[in-house]
């Protein structure tokens, strides 16, 4: 089981989040990565989600956003990042070869810049518009651009079962951002659907969300 | 020079964009990269009226960049920001905490500064006449100051986010751009100055004037 005080590496998660973001906070990306290639991790729980934080993590992430990444005197923010450098040291999660590591990346990329931001959109008109009367005009207009996205990412996955011969950071980015996509706008696309199934369905991915839950569960047990 | 037709490395991008457009399609990225390098580039200029069916191959949205660079592909110009940044410690710090710093804030910039004016981009230009809009806008500009606040204290009295230029400051002046015409920037001096200091590096001029030069007056549609 990698979530191991004693780990070398260390990353950042919030103590506490609403329940509809449980299981969705980016330190899940890399849990998941660590999961996948069997390397333990400590967490460092840094409060709630909507606290203030010490002006001493904002030096190691700008925003305030988790996960911070440590591993001996190294520093990475940014779960993209991070999975790179993982995807560095393990060819299971990153090709050797130039030509299908450069298509990893791209995809990698094209999940964090292209397909995130569309998805990424409605859920924050979502929240915060609650209650609000521009709510659904606004998420009526932003669906179309995430509706698009998808149907040309199912064209472009077709049948295969990974963007590659074999499981990817692409992957584990793409699956991990498509949880994100609102139910029926994912079900329009059978094989996007199966493919995130797929990638759920791992248990390297089962673990990494059992631990990020787990973190939740234990605050809220008042330890 | 950097453009030159019989170049190693190929930059696919639009032959003809609306005048809003240009000098912001995302070629401009990589151009940028070449030119502080010194690295010749061929341009692949193609229709975005008409845009080539098999061009869907290479680039799942049918969008520009993509660079061709011997064997490899590569489409998501933060994906070819990377892949030009490592062939340089220029653009790429060579030691494995600077080097990690850069990364991190191309990331930064793709996945947690960009989509902010990606809504912006929605909220004042194509819905710009839509009453939720005018409603909506409020709240996201306060985020993107909480943002923007927080990127300023970042950036402190360097001049680039690692201290020297780098791949980060790319992708960041890049999408800072895209905030200009809502006035955001000019709140932010330390921004406003970075932004002005890497926009006027001769590297970047050369790159949008390459971006400009390649546009056609009209579209071509056939």
């Amino acid at each position: 089981m990698p979530v191991d005080p004693n780990a070398q590496i260390e990353i950042t998660a919030y103590q506490s989040v609403p329940p509809f973001a449980e299981g969705r906070i980016k330190d899940q990306r890399v849990r998941w990565a660590l999961e996948e290639i069997d390397r333990p991790y400590r967490e460092r729980l840094i409060g709630g989600i909507f606290e203030d934080k010490p002006v001493e993590y904002l030096a190691d992430q700008p925003f305030g956003q988790v996960p911070v990444y440590k591993e001996g005197a190294l520093t990475l923010f940014e779960s993209g990042a991070i999975l790179l450098h993982l995807g560095e040291q393990d060819e299971r999660l990153l090709p050797r070869g130039a030509v299908r590591r450069g298509r990893a990346i791209s995809w990698m990329i094209a999940a964090l810049n292209s397909v995130e931001p569309t998805l990424q959109t409605l859920v924050v008109l979502s929240v915060a518009g609650a209650e609000q009367d521009w709510r659904e005009p606004a998420m009526d207009a932003a669906r179309p651009f995430a509706a698009k996205r998808l149907a040309q990412l199912a064209r472009a996955l077709g049948d295969r079962d990974w963007i590659d011969d074999s499981f990817t950071i692409g992957d584990l980015m793409a699956i991990d951002v498509l949880r994100a996509a609102p139910i029926a706008m994912l079900a329009a696309h059978p094989n996007l659907a199966a493919y995130v199934e797929r990638g759920t369905q791992r248990p390297a991915f089962g673990r990494a969300l059992a631990a990020q839950l787990a973190a939740y569960a234990n605050h809220s047990k008042g330890d | 020079m950097p453009v030159n037709p019989d170049a190693d490395i190929q930059i696919i991008a639009f032959d003809w964009v609306p005048d809003f457009a240009r000098g912001f399609v995302r070629d401009l990225r990589p151009r940028w990269a070449c030119e502080e390098l010194g690295i010749d580039y061929a341009e692949e200029l193609i229709s975005a009226v008409k845009r080539p069916l098999d061009h869907y191959r290479l680039q799942p949205w049918g969008q520009v960049p993509v660079l061709r660079d011997g064997d490899i592909t590569l489409f998501e110009s933060g994906a070819i920001m990377l892949h030009l940044a490592a062939k340089d410690a220029r653009l790429l710090p060579t030691g494995a905490q600077a080097r990690a710093d850069a990364t991190a804030w191309v990331f930064a910039a793709l996945n947690s500064v960009e989509p902010m004016m990606f809504e912006l981009g929605n909220v004042d230009i194509f819905s710009k006449d839509e009453e939720w809009a005018k409603l909506r806008r409020p709240g996201l500009i306060d985020f993107i100051r909480t943002r923007f606040g927080r990127l300023s204290d970042a950036l402190g009295d360097n001049d680039y986010l690692l201290g020297d230029f780098s791949i980060a400051d790319i992708a960041m002046a890049t999408v800072l751009r895209e905030g200009v015409e809502a006035g955001l920037i000019a709140e932010y001096p330390r921004l406003a100055a970075y932004l002005d200091r890497c926009t006027g590096r001769p590297a970047f001029q050369r790159a949008m004037a390459a971006q400009l030069a390649s546009f056609k007056e009209e579209p071509v549609t056939a």
